[in-house]
């Protein structure tokens, strides 16, 4: 018999695996790895607001909400950066910087709030946050994650050939009456909300990490688009059952297993080059 | 009908000049080639053209409408190599993407009318037998053809081509110039035309505009081609030699300084 939570943490890794094993071709493709840095430093600020809002209004499942609006906020306003001329980089660079310093602002704030309200067990939480804890998703996570990956990831299969236009050649796009700004508005929201999304199964310290290297491990055995999608589906769908399997066993956190065993099947790969 | 009206046109990034009171216009079926050294302001008047940029003073018009409300009429053909190659396209997916965009905002499938149109004009740039093969895996001449394919996509009435000889080897030089001299013949499409070495393209151009941030000459090769007006340019090495009844222009080349956004 197979414990409850064990067949969540599985159910969870698939719909995880689904959204990532799609996008990560993509932010390899169109050279988004420093957008995911800046998506590392929204979740941690929106993580740190939703703590103090869910501490003000007891109410913790603001940590999500809020980490998903800020989050999307800060891709938008790169994207709007990028298209005011701003190279990607720049615009990352800019605007993590900000997100940076506000979020070290917040952990002051959320200190103090915490002195306030002892009782609620919040230290659990931001280690939870920050390394990913899958076997404490519950039920209503589980549907939130079911849901909301299932919208996000037929968005993102529905549009994927103009994403790769987009990444490709977006002045081609522009100048054949494709609209570069909204396609790169909704890639950059999608790459957000996932972030927001699964940041709680995977954690924010390895989120960069498997949103990155799947794609890249594709990218680099394969040419064929069909082959670099199933490769990156594959593998992220194997690294990730085969965590939560591991982690079962040994006890060790899934997020730290799954991105260890990426790291290895990458530097392999680089080795054997 | 005129396809390009340009009076007292003068292009500027943030404010400085790049290229200064240039006139000029191009009838419908014609091709006009745009010389002049490295930051002249070539590029620059092509992606005005373009609707790509947008700062500008004096009068642009492209059959008879701004460029930006033109860009139906309009095919664009980057350099190759400004393209992110990464992307794992075939020759087709790269076709079919001029065909797509007219039609809808989501694109899941290419219909299948594009593919057979993106087939037939692959066809027609004698590159039928690669349209699987990746597009980054294509030789220099052939990246030029699919991108030129992918312009005739949308049935333009006006090519813009920035540098499509450059990097390339003279047989594939040749393989581009033969078929530009295709679509004019075949299609009367008006074509413009950025480079830096004109010989190749003597043939199809009906006229030759000579740029150095201002307008030095305009008008038939053979009024262009003169040894005084190409030493203005590119100084006393230069020449214009008649071999053969045609006009060869030895120009080496040239580098200025940057000045504005020239030369991008």
């Amino acid at each position: 018999m197979i414990p409850e939570y064990l067949l969540r943490a599985l159910l969870a890794s698939l719909m995880v695996s689904v959204l990532l094993g799609l996008l990560s071709p993509l932010i390899n493709a169109k050279g988004l790895a420093f957008l995911t840095h800046a998506l590392f430093h929204s979740l941690l600020f929106g993580a740190v607001l939703g703590m103090i809002l869910g501490l003000v209004f007891e109410n913790l499942s603001l940590v999500m909400l809020t980490a998903l609006f800020v989050t999307i906020a800060v891709v938008l306003l790169i994207a709007h950066l990028e298209q005011l001329g701003f190279s990607p980089d720049s615009a990352v660079g800019i605007v993590a910087s900000f997100v940076a310093g506000l979020t070290v602002l917040g952990f002051g704030i959320l200190y103090r709030v915490m002195a306030t309200r002892p009782y609620f067990p919040l230290g659990e939480s931001i280690v939870s946050y920050l390394t990913g804890d899958i076997f404490l998703i519950g039920l209503g996570d589980l549907k939130v994650l079911v849901l909301g990956g299932a919208l996000l990831f037929f968005t993102m299969l529905l549009l994927y050939r103009d994403f790769l236009y987009l990444s490709f050649d977006p002045e081609g796009v522009e100048s054949y009456g494709g609209n570069v700004r909204a396609y790169l508005m909704i890639l950059y929201v999608l790459v957000g909300a996932i972030g927001s999304l699964i940041v709680q199964t995977v954690g924010l310290i390895t989120l960069q990490v498997v949103a990155v290297l799947p794609g890249a491990i594709a990218l680099m055995v394969s040419s064929d688009l069909r082959k670099v999608l199933g490769v990156s589906l594959f593998l992220t769908l194997g690294v990730q059952l085969s965590s939560v399997l591991l982690a079962y066993v040994t006890d060790i956190p899934p997020s730290g297993l799954a991105t260890l065993i990426l790291g290895a099947i990458y530097g392999v790969l680089l080795f054997r080059r | 009908m005129k396809a390009i009206v340009a009076e007292n046109l003068t292009i500027t990034y943030d404010g400085k000049p790049a290229l200064e009171g240039v006139s000029f216009s191009l009838d419908e079926g014609e091709t006009l080639l745009l010389l002049g050294p490295n930051g002249a302001g070539k590029t620059t008047l092509l992606r005005t053209i373009a609707c790509f940029h947008r700062e500008y003073t004096g009068r642009l018009e492209v059959f008879g409408r701004e460029p930006c409300d033109a860009r139906e009429l309009i095919g664009y053909v980057p350099q190759s190599h400004s393209l992110n190659e990464r992307v794992p396209l075939t020759a087709l997916d790269v076709v079919a993407m001029g065909g797509l965009y007219r039609r809808g905002f989501v694109h899941f499938r290419i219909p299948r009318e594009i593919l057979e149109k993106a087939e037939e004009v692959l066809g027609f740039v004698g590159l039928a037998h690669v349209r699987d093969r990746l597009f980054r895996e294509l030789s220099g001449g052939q990246k030029q053809r699919v991108l030129l394919a992918r312009a005739l996509m949308s049935d333009p009435k006006l090519l813009l081509l920035d540098e499509p000889l450059s990097a390339l080897d003279p047989s594939a030089r040749a393989e581009v110039t033969g078929v530009l001299s295709k679509i004019k013949r075949e299609r009367g499409i008006t074509m413009v035309i950025t480079t830096h070495d004109i010989n190749p393209l003597l043939e199809i151009g009906d006229r030759i505009m000579l740029l150095n941030r201002r307008l030095i000459a305009f008008g038939r090769p053979e009024e262009v081609l003169r040894d005084s007006i190409i030493k203005s340019v590119y100084g006393p090495l230069a020449r214009v030699i008649p071999v053969g009844g045609k006009l060869f222009c030895i120009t080496g080349d040239v580098h200025l300084p940057r000045k504005g956004g020239g030369g991008r």
